[in-house]
């Protein structure tokens, strides 16, 4: 279908356009999105349905990082921010599309936070948790909890919560005895 | 004539849904703690990663041994890919690349080292059976996982090197032959339905590519915030869908649109018996039509699963096996045109 704003390119993506006072959804080309986004913020998104049948198409990747970059460096800072890990700046990101190093994710997390959401209608991860990490996030929870229960002083609790350490770190030390 | 659509309307009730769903894939993304993502990586950190990888298989006794991409040749890496067991962009980053492929239970399992990721486990099988690829590439990964520090983050999950795999890092894919639907005009609503619902849909070449032979990849968009379970079941399901609206457009074409049908088939088996030059584009949209009619039982002497292996066959990469030199592009299609015309010689269209 042609897209809906200059009729003359193939429309790729879905821009959310204020008119007459309504958000309404628009189906546009690469170019039109870009000009789109560099003349207004984006606006929300449509609240997620949450069903299998959401009504919610996704923009391109490229378009949602450029606007959230675009956005977020004019607000925060004039210094370009790089990754204290990889050294790669914001500017070579955009350019590819790809983040340099896992570290990226922290460094440059304002601007990826709204273009995730925008990406996936979601922040949490829900899924399958490698076990190496599972022990070590098991175990900072339980250390947050129990450092919340002292502070509480709810110390039935907090000697529960030291037993379940406990035990953690048994089952750890068990396995790292038969590791190689 | 009539005789004949009529067998092929009571056939279409039975058409086993391979015949539409192909095969499947479920791939997981996966990277390394502490190393640079691989189009940041300098060729030592490319290097490290594969050495890693290629440690962790040796230890869990997988039986699955990892190769560099420079170790196959050219025309191995195309059949490969033809095979759609590893990706255009793994060729496009070969340096460090690195492929394992293994047989387990006949199916295959393939990881592909260094490509937009550290790591891509895919789990393969065939029809609509996701859970059982799904299973595949997950039990691949918690064992490699065992020897190997994934870049993990309880809130984001699996940390990838492009935002848009971020979390699961899990995409389910299914193939599926949706001529049906073309011929009847109805394809492009279906398309835009299904990217209504969040999934992607994409011609076999992958990512970017043209629907050639009306054979579509649907996939899931979104990795954050879904469990894997649910997104394989998900894109299962309404894959399942998209294969029954497949299934009522063919029986809607034999009943109220015999002659469009059989006119489809009669042309692409003239062109493929008969024609001299055959471009891989060409001959994959004729044999597309000779797999509908297979599939229909409008054909004698031919079967779905002969013509899926034509389809794998007259590709440039396996047209080149065996032939002493390279052939150039006129050459291919002239060989190609006589490959098909041979082992099509003896099909009849039944009326």
């Amino acid at each position: 279908m042609k897209c809906e704003m200059c009729h003359k390119a193939e429309a790729e993506t879905v821009v959310h356009k204020t008119i007459a006072g309504e958000i309404r959804e628009l189906f546009v080309c690469q170019e039109c999105a870009r000009m789109e986004s560099r003349r207004d913020a984006p606006h929300p998104p449509p609240p997620h349905s949450g069903g299998a049948d959401g009504v919610s198409p996704v923009p391109l990747m490229e378009m949602i990082l450029d606007a959230a970059f675009e956005i977020v460096g004019k607000s925060i800072s004039l210094k370009e921010p790089a990754c204290p890990v990889c050294g790669i700046l914001r500017e070579e990101y955009r350019k590819r599309s790809r983040l340099g190093c896992p570290a990226c994710y922290e460094a440059f997390a304002k601007e990826l936070e709204s273009a995730i959401f925008d990406l996936h209608r979601a922040r949490q991860h829900t899924g399958k948790t490698p076990e190496k990490a599972k022990s070590a996030w098991q175990r900072q929870q339980l250390l947050n909890a129990l450092d919340d229960a002292v502070k509480g002083q709810r110390y039935e609790e907090a000697i529960t919560l030291r037993d379940q350490l406990g035990k953690l770190d048994g089952g750890e030390s068990a396995k790292g005895g038969q590791e190689p | 004539m009539t005789s004949e659509v009529d067998a092929s309307a009571r056939r279409t009730r039975n058409v086993p849904a391979g015949d539409i769903a192909m095969s499947c894939r479920v791939r997981l993304a996966r990277n390394l703690a502490d190393e640079r993502f691989p189009d940041w990586a300098t060729e030592c950190d490319r290097k490290r990663v594969f050495a890693k990888v290629r440690a962790a298989l040796e230890a869990e006794k997988t039986g699955v041994t990892l190769e560099p991409v420079t170790s196959f040749d050219a025309q191995h890496l195309e059949m490969l890919r033809e095979a759609h067991l590893i990706s255009k962009d793994l060729l496009e980053r070969a340096a460090g690349g690195g492929i394992a492929i293994a047989y387990l239970e006949k199916s295959p399992v393939c990881i592909m080292v260094n490509e937009e990721d550290h790591l891509r486990i895919q789990g393969f099988s065939d029809g609509l059976d996701m859970q059982t690829a799904w299973q595949r590439a997950d039990k691949l990964d918690t064992l490699l996982e065992r020897n190997l520090n994934y870049a993990w983050s309880p809130r984001l999950g699996y940390l990838t090197a492009c935002p848009s795999n971020v979390g699961t890092g899990l995409r389910a894919c299914a193939m599926v032959h949706l001529l049906g639907l073309r011929l009847l005009g109805e394809i492009e609503a279906v398309v835009r339905g299904l990217e209504r619902m969040r999934l992607l849909v994409r011609g076999i070449g992958g990512e970017g590519s043209e629907a050639a032979g009306q054979i579509y990849q649907i996939s899931n968009m979104d990795t954050l915030g879904v469990s894997e379970e649910s997104t394989v079941q998900r894109v299962a399901r309404i894959s399942g869908e998209v294969v029954r609206q497949e299934y009522n457009a063919r029986v809607r074409l034999i009943q109220e649109s015999p002659l469009v049908l059989m006119d489809c088939l009669a042309r692409s088996l003239s062109v493929l018996q008969n024609a001299r030059l055959l471009s891989t584009v060409e001959a994959l949209e004729f044999l597309s039509a000779m797999r509908l009619g297979a599939s229909l039982g409008l054909f004698t002497r031919l079967k779905v699963l002969d013509v899926d292996k034509l389809i794998l066959l007259m590709q440039p990469g396996h047209m080149q096996k065996g032939m002493k030199t390279s052939l150039m592009s006129e050459e291919r299609d002239e060989v190609r045109a006589g490959f098909l015309s041979r082992k099509l010689a003896n099909v009849k269209l039944k009326c």
